[in-house]
């Protein structure tokens, strides 16, 4: 007992050595594991392989590098799994602003806890379940088609436009939560303020709600974009012929390790540059 | 300047089952600085947010410059609000808030920020256009709430206790700014709060709110002086109410009546028994004028200092009647000290006041 | 601003780690492409004493000790007959059998063919004494001393099984009847976005194949022996075809479900996915086209450092046993090796169903094998397309 007291009050008195305590094993975590695999992966990109024996040779070169840059391939399937999950933040923001302005300001507030609850349902269920409901979904004959075909249409097969589709499925509660909160959150003064000096609805949402959430709907696209340059299952599954940077990554694991780590620094930097052009908008500190 | 700028009918407001607004007819006229008091909780934000459009009226109609507004949206009316907490646009720069309501309604662009600017230097933060209103003080922050709230020219300016949010010392400042501004600038404010002393020092005219319903609209003098209810005379100003027995006995009517602390003096009783135990404590009253003793003009009541609280400027003595009840009594500290005021505690003195101070107040019920 | 010493910090790590590499890679060895003259190793001459324990390396489904399946088990028995106590670990692709056999821990791999020749090459594997393996008589002749199982009439394998990539079609929905294996190359824009072809960068083979039948000015003999010129007319088909393709398939419940909706009307499969499809009521049929085909075929390998190569060697002779490879072969779906199998199956047809005696079958099939410079079909006047590029080549072609 009193030696606990002691060591407890010894801690009280030394701030810094209760703090290093505190944060040694995060620390450890962040640094060795974390950061050190990250390092790992990217030094193993300047490797090269036996090209018989698929064994890794560790000789300095640039070569997978300049193969990224220079073989269209690549450059096209980067451009595409960019330009993918562009395509599917904006569709998770079209979609969720609506959805969050309903939850978060025209619900009853006794009922938006359970809307919210049934926007986070789907994230329980397993992502492979998810997919593969798409693909029957979107297969011939399927939901997609049985919908459209009123309309003399078809549903998209697969492909593109499904994964597309399937990862803004995926990745919609990501958006919708931050900015439900983001909504949640605006003080209705603001809105009343501006209805005061003469704005109607419209004027209101675009000078004040919009910028007031932006940063919200940046950090949702942080999540939907990032989520979205990794993912390789889905495109798998509902992509058809599609590649996506993940399933290069994939395809050159086993017998091209350096090129798939080269590869795999690709969305890393993307996400990087992602994150520090949200910086600008707040949306970090809207995390 | 003597048009009706606001004309409220039987204007009523339930939430669910709680009603907010019971029935106010009220008319407010151009260019006055008229102030809506009362407790929280008494309706008066409400009925402010119902001139100003924010909340639609259950029944009863709003009337602004003669034209029935009650069915119209807030950006219908020519009306702007200064709210509680501001409301200042976080995302847009001082000057960008100043000149948005500017901006809605078309005004070309180096007009709008010419106007922001003189209107930013009306309340006197030149230079401050380019911050952000987190970069502010509170009081500076209020400012901007006010110019963004008049550099439109509305017909009329409401203030939702604007001036809550600060400090003593910048509320009093504040409270003679926005006075000499009204008056610069013309327009009427409608200026809501729950402090008495700063409805009566800056208003023109002042409606007393309670459960929903108006007690009295009067000029500052009339509510003090002249309370209309029991309410009114102890919300403003210090309670100070003589009622049933000890009144009749007292005035010599019954009744309620209101006298205020400050009207009376208190007097060392001089048919106090000597007791050597409890030695007279001083042989100076705390007001050095000899009294008029029973003059016809005055009232007076005998009886115990229970409490006296020493105010710096002022003691407060609390005295409670042979006749019953209890009156407050207010004293200049003209000469006595903290010490003197003290030995006060417990001694028999007798109150008077001059018969004009004694204000029948009717009883509603 | 938060970032900017977290880089800092990622640069210094990245500086440690740089340093410590170039330290460590003077070490380690850099071959380049190693050709087929395969390190000089002895095979075993007679069986010792069990070791009392073997560590093997499978495909799922080779080595089966009830845990996934009560019913399927052929593994208990052999402990118990043996002493041998079976560790086995699953691969799942031959990349990484290739890169768990260089660990040395391994005593057993059942290696396809285009893991087979590297690990023979880079000496991984020990040649096999066929005479420790009884069972081995009863192998069908036409598996034994193959390209991919055997080095210059050395024996380096006991095969498993085998099975041809076969052309599926919808028979409601292809019409008429396809003979050739044009239904997916260049008549495939009938059925444009309805073609479906195996995922993997071998499948460049059964371009190949087709060229060998229908170009016969690029003088393709072996469809894994690709110089230059051949192999880009094969990237250049399989970049055609591409434009009719509805999806890859690698995984054969896929393949199973697009056949099932409609999605893939045409395209590559294994005997057992066509089974199953019809299975699931879907008309469809399966066969080898009239150029022929590729296939795959399975051999149990000895590693050269094994530590337990006595219960290795009882191993290897335990899964080629009819019984057992007929149940291994019922259960994966495949051909068995041992020609005695086929009494043993539970369903009678079953070897008729996967060809397993049919000889004339086989003669048609070219088995998967790894592509190395050095030409399989032994040109020596030119070099041949390595697997490496085969993988990137696979990669451009999916685009």
């Amino acid at each position: 007992m009193s030696l606990l007291n002691r060591t407890a009050g010894a801690l009280y008195r030394r701030p810094r050595l209760r703090l290093s305590l505190l944060l040694t094993a995060p620390l450890l975590w962040l640094a060795v594991l974390y950061l050190g695999s990250l390092s790992v992966l990217f030094v193993s990109a300047f490797w090269t392989t036996d090209s018989f024996t698929s064994e890794v040779v560790k000789v300095w070169s640039t070569d997978n590098f300049h193969e990224l840059f220079t073989v269209p391939v690549y450059r096209q399937v980067i451009l595409r799994s960019i330009g993918v999950a562009l395509a599917v933040t904006v569709l998770c923001a079209v979609i969720a602003f609506p959805l969050a302005f309903y939850t978060a300001r025209v619900a009853k507030p006794r009922r938006r806890p359970l809307l919210v609850v049934a926007i986070l349902t789907p994230l329980w269920a397993s992502y492979l379940v998810k997919v593969y409901a798409w693909r029957l979904i979107l297969s011939q004959g399927g939901l997609a088609d049985w919908m459209l075909k009123p309309f003399g249409l078809s549903g998209p097969g697969f492909g593109l436009p499904a994964t597309v589709l399937t990862l803004t499925y995926l990745w919609l509660p990501y958006m919708v939560l931050p900015i439900h909160t983001a909504l949640e959150q605006l003080p209705a003064n603001l809105l009343d303020a501006s209805a005061d000096l003469g704005a109607r609805a419209g004027r209101t949402f675009r000078s004040v709600v919009l910028p007031m959430v932006l940063p919200s709907v940046a950090a949702g696209s942080i999540f939907t974009f990032s989520l979205s340059l990794g993912d390789y299952i889905t495109v798998q599954i509902v992509g058809g012929k599609t590649q996506l940077i993940g399933n290069l990554v994939y395809s050159n694991i086993e017998l091209n390790l350096p090129m798939a780590a080269a590869l795999g620094t690709v969305p890393v930097v993307v996400i990087v540059v992602y994150l520090l052009a949200m910086r600008r908008t707040g949306a970090l500190s809207s995390l | 300047m003597e048009g009706i700028a606001i004309q409220l009918r039987d204007l009523r407001k339930s939430f669910g089952d709680t009603t907010a607004v019971a029935g106010v007819d009220l008319e407010i006229k151009d260019g006055e600085f008229f102030s809506m008091l009362g407790p929280s909780g008494s309706g008066k934000t409400t009925v402010l947010r119902m001139i100003a459009g924010f909340e639609s009226p259950t029944g009863g109609t709003v009337e602004l410059a003669g034209q029935d507004v009650t069915g119209l949206a807030p950006f219908e009316r020519d009306v702007h609000t200064v709210f509680q907490d501001y409301a200042l646009f976080p995302h847009m720069t001082v000057e960008a808030n100043v000149a948005y309501g500017l901006k809605v309604r078309g005004v070309p662009k180096t007009e709008r920020l010419a106007r922001a600017r003189t209107a930013l230097a009306e309340v006197r933060l030149e230079g401050y256009g380019t911050r952000r209103p987190a970069q502010l003080s509170g009081g500076q922050r209020q400012r901007v709430a006010l110019a963004r709230a008049l550099v439109g020219r509305p017909r009329v300016l409401l203030l939702d206790e604007p001036l809550g949010a600060l400090d003593l010392k910048l509320r009093e400042q504040m409270q003679v700014e926005l006075k000499a501004l009204q008056r610069e600038v013309g327009i009427t404010f409608v200026f809501v709060t729950h402090d008495q002393e700063e409805a009566l020092t800056m208003s023109d005219r002042i409606a007393v709110f309670d459960q929903g319903r108006i007690q009295q609209v009067g000029t500052p003098a009339e509510v003090y002086e002249r309370p209309a209810t029991p309410f009114v005379a102890s919300f403003v100003g210090t309670s100070n109410l003589l009622e049933g027995e000890s009144a009749e006995r007292i005035v010599g009517t019954p009744g309620t009546y209101s006298i205020r602390p400050e009207k009376i003096r208190v007097l060392k009783d001089s048919a106090e028994p000597d007791d050597p135990d409890h030695e007279s404590p001083d042989h100076e009253s705390p007001d050095r004028d000899t009294p008029d003793q029973e003059s016809p003009d005055h009232e007076s009541a005998a009886g115990t200092v229970a409490e006296v609280v020493y105010l710096g400027d002022s003691t407060r003595f609390l005295v409670d009647l042979d006749a019953g009840g209890r009156l407050t009594a207010l004293q200049q500290n003209l000469e006595t000290s903290a010490e003197d005021v003290a030995a006060y505690r417990g001694s028999r003195v007798r109150l008077q006041w001059h018969r004009r101070h004694t204000v029948h107040v009717p009883d509603p019920r | 601003m938060r970032l900017t010493p977290t880089l800092k910090a990622v640069a210094a790590v990245a500086t440690l780690v740089l340093a410590a590499t170039a330290c460590g890679s003077s070490g380690s060895t850099g071959s380049s492409s190693g050709g087929l003259n395969p390190p000089d190793l002895k095979a075993q001459s007679k069986l010792g004493k069990s070791e009392g324990e073997v560590n093997l390396i499978a495909w799922a489904g080779y080595v089966e000790d009830g845990s996934n399946d009560p019913k399927v088990n052929w593994v208990s028995d052999f402990e118990k007959q043996t002493g041998c106590q079976v560790n086995s670990k699953v691969a799942a692709s031959s990349d990484e059998m290739v890169k768990l056999m260089k660990t040395g821990e391994y005593d057993a791999v059942s290696a396809s063919g285009d893991a087979s020749l590297r690990l023979i090459a880079s000496g991984d594997a020990a040649p096999v004494n066929t005479s420790l393996v009884p069972n081995y008589k009863d192998i069908f002749p036409d598996l034994k001393l193959q390209a991919w199982n055997s080095v210059k009439g050395k024996a380096y394998g006991i095969p498993h099984g085998r099975g041809a990539n076969l052309l599926m079609y919808n028979t409601q929905k292809v019409t008429p009847a396809p003979t050739s294996w044009s239904a997916v190359f260049d008549d495939a824009s009938k059925y444009k976005g309805h073609v479906t072809a195996y995922d993997s960068p071998i499948y460049i083979a059964d371009a190949a194949l087709y060229l060998k039948a229908t170009k016969p000015e690029l003088k393709i003999k072996d469809p894994y022996a690709l110089d230059q010129k051949q192999f880009d007319a094969a990237v250049a088909l399989l970049k055609k075809q591409n434009a009719d393709i509805g999806e890859y398939w690698s995984d054969y419940l896929k393949e199973i479900s697009a056949f099932k909706s409609g999605d893939s009307v045409v395209g590559t499969t294994w005997q057992v996915i066509a089974n199953l499809t019809a299975d699931e009521g879907t008309k469809i049929k399966a066969f080898v086209p009239k150029e022929g085909s590729t296939g795959w075929s399975d051999t149990w390998m000895i590693s050269a450092k094994a530590k337990h190569p006595n219960c290795a060697y009882q191993w290897l002779d335990w899964i080629v046993s009819p019984k057992v490879n007929a149940q291994v072969a019922e259960y994966f779906g495949e051909a068995p090796a041992n020609s005695k199998a086929c009494a043993e199956t539970s369903d009678k047809n079953f070897c008729t169903t996967y060809h397993a005696a049919d000889t004339a079958y086989w003669k048609n099939i070219a088995f998967w094998n790894t592509p190395i410079q050095q030409c399989l079909d032994g040109r020596t006047d030119v070099k041949c397309v390595p697997y490496a590029k085969w993988v990137q080549a696979w990669t451009e072609i999916k685009g």
